[in-house]
C-alpha cells in the first residue's frame, strides 16, 4: 500500500466549481484533506505560471476546474482555459512533470458528488506517480 | 449606493421576483423580497439545466453596474444586496392603501431554529425520528423534520418543519450551538381559561387542548373565574353559559370589564343559542353548541390564537407591489382516471422528477438509474400535453414550457447515456416558438432524439413486469406497442397554490384560465394601480420570457414609485473619510472567532499564531468568542481602534452575512471596507472520511486557509479607478409600439429621450394589424402612445431621420442623425434602445405573385378591408403556414401567424359561415392563452390538416379567373387531397429590421436570423452584450404587441440602471491598466468578453472602462508583461497564496 499523501492546488472558479466544493462541505461528503482550494473568479485568470509555481512550490498535482462549457459567468472564460490548459500540458514534461500532474475539469454548482469523486481520482492517480519530481530534485 | 426613499414589495423570489427586485435595488429602491418557500430561486432551484443551452447561467442576472452593492457569488447559493430585505418562508395577509402607500402586513412562518447561531453542522438530522418526502427531490427522495430546504444555500441554517416536527426535542438536545428552540413555546404563551360547572367538559377540553400545546386552566365557577383572571392573564376564555350562581353572560361582563383584551367564547347547549348570539353584542367572540367534539373546538381556538398572532404581523410601508408567485406543475393524478397511471407505476414520473433524476444533487447523484429499483435506465418516453391543451382537466391553454423541456430532458439523457439511450417524445405539435427554440429541437433530432406524432392511446405495466408499456395511434393510423425503461410526463403548468387567494386579497381578478387577469395588452399591469404582475404569474411563460415581463413589471413599479414622489434620496450617513493607508506597508490583524471553542481550543491557539505570525506582515492575532455578538464586535471594533492596522483579516462562519457589518465597521473605524476580509472557518471542509473538525483544525488546514487569505489581503489596495460620467439621456431607435413605450417607460422616471424614426410617422405595424386574437383593439393602444409621446415634456421626437454613426461607450456614446432634409446633427447620450422593428417576411413560394388571389397574411387583411375580396364571396379559402420559415435559412418560428391565421379563419367563419377555411400547419404555435382560439376555430369548423416539411403542399394556377388549386397529402388518410381556393394566404412570418451597421455602430451584433444577439437569451434577454444598449420588439426577436410592449418595458428599466447614476462607479475587483509596463499589443483588448478595454491613439494607451469590466481576470492571463492586473487577485497575490498553500 503506497501511503505517499500528495497534495493538490485546486483552482477553482468563483462560479460553479467553487459552489460545488462548498455543497460537497454542506453535504459533509468526504474528500481528501490535503487539497487546496484556490479560489479564483474564472479560470481563464488562471496564468500558466500559476500551475507551474505550484508545482515547483511542491504540489504533486494540480487541478483547474470550472464551469461547463458555454456555462461560464464570463461568456467564454473557459474556453480560454481550455486551450491554454490543454498547451499548457504539452508543455510540462519539458518542466520535468508527467503531464498527468495537470487536470482540467468542468464541475457544475450542484454537482458536489461530482467534485468530491473528481478530487479522490485524482489523488490516485498523483498518489501513484509519487511525489512531485520537483521535490525529488530538491531532495538531491 | 444610491438610496431612494420609495420602496417595493415583490411578492415571489423565484427567478422572475429575484429580476423585479434586482432591477428595482439596481435603481436605489429599497425592495422587500418575501417567499412562501424557505429558500430563493423558485423551481429553478431545482432544475440544473435550461434549455437551450442545457446550462445554467442564473449568475449572469447579477448586478453588472455596482457589482459590489450584491452578491458575487452563485445564485443557488443565495442573494445578497444593499437594497433587497428577503424573508423567506413569509406570506402576506393583508394589503391597504393606494400607489405609493400600501400598508402590508407579511407573516413569517417560524423555523424554531435561529438562524444567527446555526452553523449548519447538521447535527441534528440523524436524531430527528421523522422522516417525509423530500420536496426538493420532487418527492423521490426522503428527508427529516429539521432539514435544509435547498442543499447549498448560504446562510445554511436548518429549518424545522412545523407540520411534520413531533417536538420530540431530540434535536435541541444534539444542537451544539444552542440554536434551536422548540417553540411550542407560542402556544405555550397562548393562556386558556376554561370555565364549567362539570367536571367531564373540563377535563376534555383541558386535555384535548394541552395535547394541542396550549397552556389551560380550568375553573369551576364564574367567581372562581374570575378569581384566576385577576390572578394571572388569559389570552382566551372559553365558558358555559348555564352555571350555578353567577351564568355565563354575567362573567362575560365582568370580565371584558376587568380585561378588555380577553377573548371570550361562551359555550352553549341548544336551548340558549339565542342567549348566546345576544352576548356577541356584548362582546363575546364566539360560541360553540354543546355537545361539540374535538374536531370543531381545537380549529376554532387555533383560529383565534392564529388571529391574536396577526396582531403581530410585520407591516411594511411600500410604495408599489409586484406580484411575482409563478406557477405550479399539474398533478397527473388529478386526470380523470389517471390513464397514465402515476402514482401506481414506480416507472412513470413527471418531468419534474426527471430533472432531480438527471441533477447532482438529486437522489441518485445524477445517474441514469430507476429511483425505485436502481436499474440502469435505456428507454425513455416523454408524454407531452399531461394536464395541457385538456379541456377535460380545465386547461384550455398551453403550458408553453413542456415541449422544449422535454427535448432538454432527453438531450441530457442522451448525453448522460454515452449515447446508448433511446429517448422518444411522443407530442401533438412541437411548439418551439422561441427564437433559438426550432434549430434546438432540429438539433435533437439530428443527435437521435425520436419524435412521434401520435396521441397515447393507452399505458400499461408489460406482463410480467413493472416496465410501462405505450399503445399509441400513429400519424399513418396504425396502433403499436412500444415497452420503456421509464415514462416521463411532461406536466403542464397551473396557477400557482394560493394565487386565488392573493388576488382576492389584493382585490384583483382572475382570467378565465384561473391567473391573475391583467390589462388588455399590457400583461403587467392591472386593474389597481400600482400592483403589477410579474414573471409567470399572469401566463405561461419560460425563463426568458418571465425575465422580461418581470423588468416590465419592475418598470411599472418603479414609474409609480417615481410618480409618487418616490425618488427622493434617502437621507444618508455622510461619507466617512477613510485613513488613507495606500504609502503603509501592510499590517494585518487577524481576528478569529472561538465560536466557544468550537472552532478551535485553547491548546491551538499558540499553534495558530505561530503558523500565522510567520508572515511578516502579520501585525498581531486576536482571538474573540463569538465575533457576532454585540460584545464580539465591539472587542473587534476596540482591536481595530486601539492597534490601527490597515487590513483586517476576520476568520469566522457565515462570511456573507459580514458584508453589511463590514461597511459598519468601516465608518467605526475609518479603514475601508475593501481593506478586510472574511474567510469562512466552517465552509467547504476537506475531511477525509471519520475526520472530524477538531482533527482538520489541528492538521493545519484553517490556519493555513487564513494565511493565504493574508497574503491576499496584504496585496489588496482601493482602486484607483476614476468612476465614468453619465450622459443622463436616452436615445430610442425606432418610432413603433415598442420604441415609443420603451421612451414613455424611460422619460416617465425623469430622463430626457430622443426619439428617432426613420419614416414620417409613428406606429409602425400597429398601423395594420387592426387588432389582436383577443379582440383588442390595437388603434386605440397606437393613438393613446402617440398621444402620449406628443405630449411629453422629456420625449422629442425625430421623425424622418437616422441613425447616420455612432461611437462611445457606456455612459457617453455619441449619435449623429441625419434627418431627410440632410441635416445633420449629434447627441450625446448615455445608453441607446434599439427598437428598429421588422415586417412581415417576403413570400417566395406557393405562385405568389403570379395570381391575385394568392397574398399573404398582411395582403389579405388589407385586401379585406380595401373590398378586394368579399367575405361573402370567399366560399373556400386556405392558409399555408410557415412559408419560408421553420427551415434554413429562416430557421424560427415567428411565433405570431398561427394566431393571426386564426385570427383571420375564426373572423372570416364569422362573417360567412358556409365559407370553408382549410389551415395547412406543421405545427400549430398557439402557446399559452392562444390555445383557446385554436379549440374556437376547430369549433366553428376550421379544417386543419398537418403536412409534412419534406411534402409540402403544391400550389397550381391555371389562369388568372379560375380558382387556385392547393394538393397536399393528408397525413391521416394518406393520399392526396386536393382543394379549389378562392383565396390562398401565406403565413410569411417576420423579418427583422435592424440594419446591422446599426447595431455594429453601438458595438452590438446580430444573430444569424438578422435580430439583436441578446447578451444571454434567458439570464439577459434584452441586453446585448455591450453594456449601455438595449433591444426591445421585433429587433430583438418575433413576438406580438403583448410581448413586444413587455420588452420594451424591460429594456427601459436596464438601461435605467444607468441613467440612474451620474458616474458609474468601479468595482472592487476590477482590471486596470500599469502603462509603464504596457507594450501596447492589444491581447487584452482581444481577450476582454465585455470589449471593456480599448486603444486609445492619442493618449497611446489602453484603457479599462470600470463600469464594463466584470473582474474576470483573462486580461491579466493573457498580459505577457504583467501590465494587465485584475486589482484584488493579482499574480502576485495568486503567488502568495500559493506560497502559503504549499509551505
Amino acid at each position: 500500500m503506497n501511503d505517499f499523501e500528495p497534495t493538490i492546488i485546486a483552482f477553482v472558479c468563483n462560479w460553479c466549481t467553487y459552489t460545488a466544493a462548498d455543497l460537497a462541505g454542506t453535504s459533509r461528503l468526504s474528500y481528501p484533506p490535503n487539497v487546496r482550494l484556490v479560489r479564483v473568479m474564472c479560470t481563464g485568470m488562471v496564468d500558466p505560471q500559476y500551475v507551474l509555481k505550484a508545482l515547483l512550490e511542491g504540489a504533486d498535482g494540480v487541478l483547474v476546474s470550472g464551469c461547463h462549457p458555454g456555462d461560464c459567468h464570463y461568456i467564454n472564460g473557459n474556453f480560454k482555459a481550455r486551450r491554454r490548459i490543454k498547451l499548457l500540458k504539452a508543455l510540462l514534461p519539458q518542466f520535468g512533470f508527467a503531464p498527468q500532474r495537470l487536470r482540467l475539469t468542468w464541475i457544475g454548482a450542484s454537482d458536489g458528488i461530482e467534485f468530491a469523486r473528481v478530487m479522490q481520482e485524482l489523488v490516485e492517480q498523483v498518489r501513484e506517480l509519487g511525489p512531485s519530481e520537483a521535490k525529488m530534485k530538491m531532495v538531491i | 449606493m444610491k438610496k431612494k426613499i420609495g420602496k417595493a414589495l415583490v411578492v415571489g423570489a423565484g427567478i422572475a421576483g429575484i429580476r423585479s427586485a434586482l432591477d428595482l435595488a439596481e435603481i436605489g429602491y429599497g425592495v422587500v423580497l418575501i417567499d412562501k418557500a424557505e429558500h430563493i430561486g423558485g423551481v429553478l432551484s431545482q432544475l440544473d439545466y435550461q434549455f437551450p443551452t442545457n446550462h445554467c447561467g442564473m449568475c449572469r442576472m447579477l448586478p453588472l453596474v455596482e457589482r459590489d452593492a450584491g452578491s458575487q457569488f452563485c445564485l443557488r447559493k443565495g442573494l445578497f444586496h444593499e437594497n433587497i430585505e428577503i424573508l423567506l418562508g413569509t406570506r402576506v395577509t393583508a394589503v391597504a392603501g393606494e400607489p405609493g402607500r400600501f400598508t402590508v402586513s407579511l407573516r413569517t412562518r417560524p423555523t424554531w431554529v435561529d438562524p444567527q447561531r446555526c452553523t449548519g453542522c447538521g447535527a441534528c438530522v440523524p436524531v430527528c425520528p421523522v422522516e417525509v418526502p423530500d420536496a426538493f427531490n420532487a418527492g423521490l427522495g426522503r428527508r427529516k423534520a429539521i432539514y435544509l430546504p435547498v442543499p447549498h444555500q448560504v446562510p445554511n441554517a436548518y429549518r424545522i418543519d412545523p407540520a411534520a416536527c413531533t417536538r420530540c426535542g431530540a434535536c435541541v438536545d444534539a444542537c451544539p450551538c444552542g440554536a434551536i428552540a422548540l417553540s411550542t413555546a407560542e402556544r405555550k404563551d397562548f393562556r386558556i381559561l376554561v370555565v364549567d360547572d362539570e367536571p367531564i367538559v373540563r377535563q376534555s377540553l383541558e386535555s384535548w387542548l394541552e395535547d394541542e400545546g396550549f397552556a389551560v386552566d380550568t375553573a369551576a365557577s364564574a367567581p372562581e373565574a374570575l378569581e384566576a383572571l385577576e390572578k394571572s392573564e388569559y389570552q382566551l376564555m372559553l365558558s358555559d353559559i348555564k352555571m350555578a350562581g353567577m351564568d355565563g353572560v354575567e362573567l362575560l361582563r365582568q370580565a371584558k370589564t376587568a380585561c378588555p383584551d380577553l377573548a371570550v367564547v361562551l359555550m352553549t347547549a341548544y336551548a340558549t343559542v339565542e342567549t348566546a348570539v345576544e352576548a356577541m353584542k356584548i362582546g363575546a367572540l364566539d360560541y360553540l353548541v354543546k355537545p361539540f367534539d374535538p374536531e370543531t373546538l381545537v380549529p376554532m381556538v387555533m383560529r383565534v390564537h392564529e388571529e391574536l398572532l396577526a396582531a403581530k404581523d410585520r407591516q411594511v410601508e411600500v410604495g408599489a407591489i409586484v406580484l411575482a408567485g409563478g406557477t405550479d406543475y399539474f398533478d397527473p393524478r388529478q386526470q380523470a382516471g389517471n390513464p397514465y397511471g402515476y402514482g401506481r407505476l414506480p416507472a412513470v414520473v413527471t418531468s419534474l422528477e426527471f430533472e432531480r433524476i438527471v441533477s447532482g444533487s438529486g437522489p441518485t447523484t445524477g445517474r441514469l438509474v430507476r429511483p425505485h429499483d436502481g436499474r440502469p435506465i435505456r428507454k425513455i418516453a416523454w408524454l407531452q400535453c399531461v394536464g395541457s391543451r385538456d379541456i377535460q382537466c380545465g386547461a384550455d391553454f398551453c403550458s408553453s414550457i413542456c415541449c422544449m423541456y422535454a427535448v432538454k430532458e432527453a438531450m441530457l439523457a442522451r448525453e448522460k447515456g454515452a449515447g446508448e439511450v433511446e429517448a422518444a417524445i411522443f407530442y401533438m405539435d412541437m411548439r418551439c416558438f422561441g427564437k433559438p427554440f426550432q434549430r434546438y429541437r432540429d438539433r435533437a433530432e439530428a443527435e437521435g432524439v425520436r419524435f412521434e406524432r401520435g396521441r397515447i392511446h393507452s399505458l400499461a405495466p408489460a406482463p410480467g413486469t413493472a416496465d410501462p408499456t405505450l399503445r399509441f395511434v400513429a400519424l399513418d393510423g396504425t396502433v403499436r406497442e412500444e415497452t420503456f425503461d421509464l415514462v416521463v410526463l411532461a406536466v403542464g403548468q397551473r396557477p400557482a397554490r394560493g394565487a386565488a387567494e392573493l388576488a382576492q386579497m389584493v382585490d384583483l381578478p382572475l382570467n378565465p384560465w384561473g391567473f391573475l387577469a391583467t390589462s388588455p395588452l399590457s400583461a403587467v399591469r392591472t386593474e389597481r394601480p400600482g400592483i403589477v404582475a410579474g414573471g409567470s404569474f399572469a401566463g405561461l411563460r419560460d425563463i426568458g420570457e418571465s425575465v422580461i415581463f418581470a423588468s416590465a413589471a419592475a418598470n411599472e413599479a418603479s414609474r409609480v414609485l417615481h410618480g409618487t414622489g418616490g425618488s427622493l434620496a434617502a437621507i444618508e450617513e455622510a461619507a466617512t473619510e477613510f485613513r488613507d493607508v495606500s504609502r503603509q506597508p501592510p499590517e494585518v490583524l487577524v481576528a478569529v472567532c472561538t465560536c466557544g471553542d468550537r472552532i478551535l481550543s485553547q491548546n491551538d491557539r499558540r499553534q495558530w499564531i505561530d503558523r500565522l505570525e510567520r508572515d511578516p506582515v502579520v501585525q498581531e492575532t486576536i482571538f474573540i468568542d463569538r465575533v457576532c455578538t454585540a460584545e464580539g464586535w465591539q472587542a473587534l471594533a476596540d482591536a481595530i481602534t486601539a492597534r490601527r492596522p490597515n487590513r483586517v483579516l476576520i476568520g469566522a462562519c457565515h462570511p456573507y452575512v459580514f458584508t453589511r457589518r463590514l461597511r459598519e465597521l468601516g465608518r467605526a473605524t475609518r479603514l475601508h471596507p475593501a481593506l478586510m476580509d472574511v474567510v469562512d472557518l466552517l465552509g467547504p471542509r476537506m475531511a477525509a472520511s471519520g475526520e472530524n473538525a477538531e482533527a482538520v483544525s489541528s492538521s493545519g488546514d484553517l490556519p493555513r486557509r487564513l494565511a493565504m487569505a493574508v497574503a491576499r489581503l496584504q496585496g489588496t489596495c482601493l482602486p484607483q479607478v476614476e468612476a465614468t460620467p453619465v450622459s443622463r439621456q436616452a436615445l430610442v431607435v425606432g418610432g413603433g409600439i415598442a420604441g415609443m413605450t420603451a421612451a414613455l417607460a424611460i422619460a416617465d422616471c425623469g430622463y430626457p429621450v430622443d426619439l428617432v424614426e426613420a419614416g414620417d410617422r409613428l406606429g409602425g405595424n400597429l398601423r395594420w394589424i387592426g387588432h389582436t386574437l383577443d379582440g383588442h383593439d390595437l388603434n386605440a393602444l397606437l393613438a393613446e402612445a402617440i398621444a402620449r409621446v406628443g405630449k411629453h415634456p422629456k420625449i422629442t421626437v425625430h421623425a424622418n431621420t437616422r441613425v447616420r454613426g455612432a461611437f462611445g461607450e457606456v455612459g457617453h456614446f455619441y449619435s449623429t442623425l441625419e434627418a431627410a432634409d440632410g441635416a445633420a446633427q449629434t447627441l450625446e447620450h448615455g445608453v441607446v434602445v434599439l427598437a428598429t422593428g421588422g415586417g412581415e417576411a417576403a413570400a417566395s413560394a406557393y405562385g405568389f405573385g403570379s395570381h391575385p388571389a394568392i397574398v399573404t397574411q398582411k395582403g389579405f387583411q388589407e385586401a379585406l378591408a380595401e373590398g378586394r375580396f368579399d367575405p361573402a364571396a370567399l366560399n373556400t379559402v386556405v392558409m399555408i403556414q410557415c412559408v419560408g420559415s421553420r427551415e434554413e435559412p429562416r430557421n424560427f418560428c415567428s411565433r405570431v401567424c398561427c394566431p393571426t391565421t386564426l385570427k383571420q379563419a375564426l373572423a372570416l367563419k364569422r362573417d360567412n359561415p358556409e365559407a370553408t377555411v382549410v389551415v395547412l400547419y406543421r405545427d400549430l404555435m398557439t402557446y399559452g392563452f392562444a390555445e383557446t382560439w385554436f379549440t374556437r376555430a376547430r369549433r366553428a369548423g376550421v379544417i386543419f390538416v398537418a403536412y409534412r416539411l419534406d411534402d409540402k403542399p403544391k400550389v397550381e394556377v391555371a389562369g388568372p379567373d379560375r380558382p387556385v388549386t392547393v394538393t397536399v397529402t393528408d397525413a391521416v388518410l394518406g393520399r392526396p387531397l386536393t382543394v379549389a381556393a378562392d383565396a390562398v394566404v401565406l403565413a410569411t412570418g417576420i423579418a427583422p429590421g435592424l440594419p446591422a451597421d446599426l447595431a455594429a455602430a453601438y458595438g452590438a451584433t446580430l444573430d444569424q436570423d438578422g435580430f439583436l444577439a441578446e447578451a444571454e437569451s434567458k439570464w439577459r434577454p434584452v441586453d446585448s452584450l455591450r453594456e449601455g444598449v438595449f433591444a426591445c420588439g421585433l429587433a430583438l426577436g418575433p413576438r406580438n404587441v403583448e410581448e413586444s410592449v413587455a420588452t420594451a418595458g424591460a429594456a427601459a428599466q436596464r438601461a435605467l440602471r444607468i441613467l440612474e447614476r451620474e458616474r458609474l462607479p468601479a468595482a472592487h475587483l476590477t482590471a486596470v491598466v500599469r502603462h509603464s509596463l504596457c507594450a501596447r499589443c492589444g491581447r487584452c483588448i482581444e481577450a476582454c468578453p465585455y470589449e471593456a478595454r480599448r486603444l486609445d491613439e492619442e493618449l497611446d494607451r489602453v484603457l479599462v472602462n470600470p463600469a464594463m469590466c466584470q473582474g474576470c481576470g483573462a486580461c491579466e492571463a493573457v498580459c505577457p508583461n504583467g501590465a494587465a492586473v485584475l486589482n484584488g487577485l493579482s499574480m502576485p497575490q495568486v503567488f502568495g497564496m500559493l506560497d502559503q498553500a504549499l509551505a
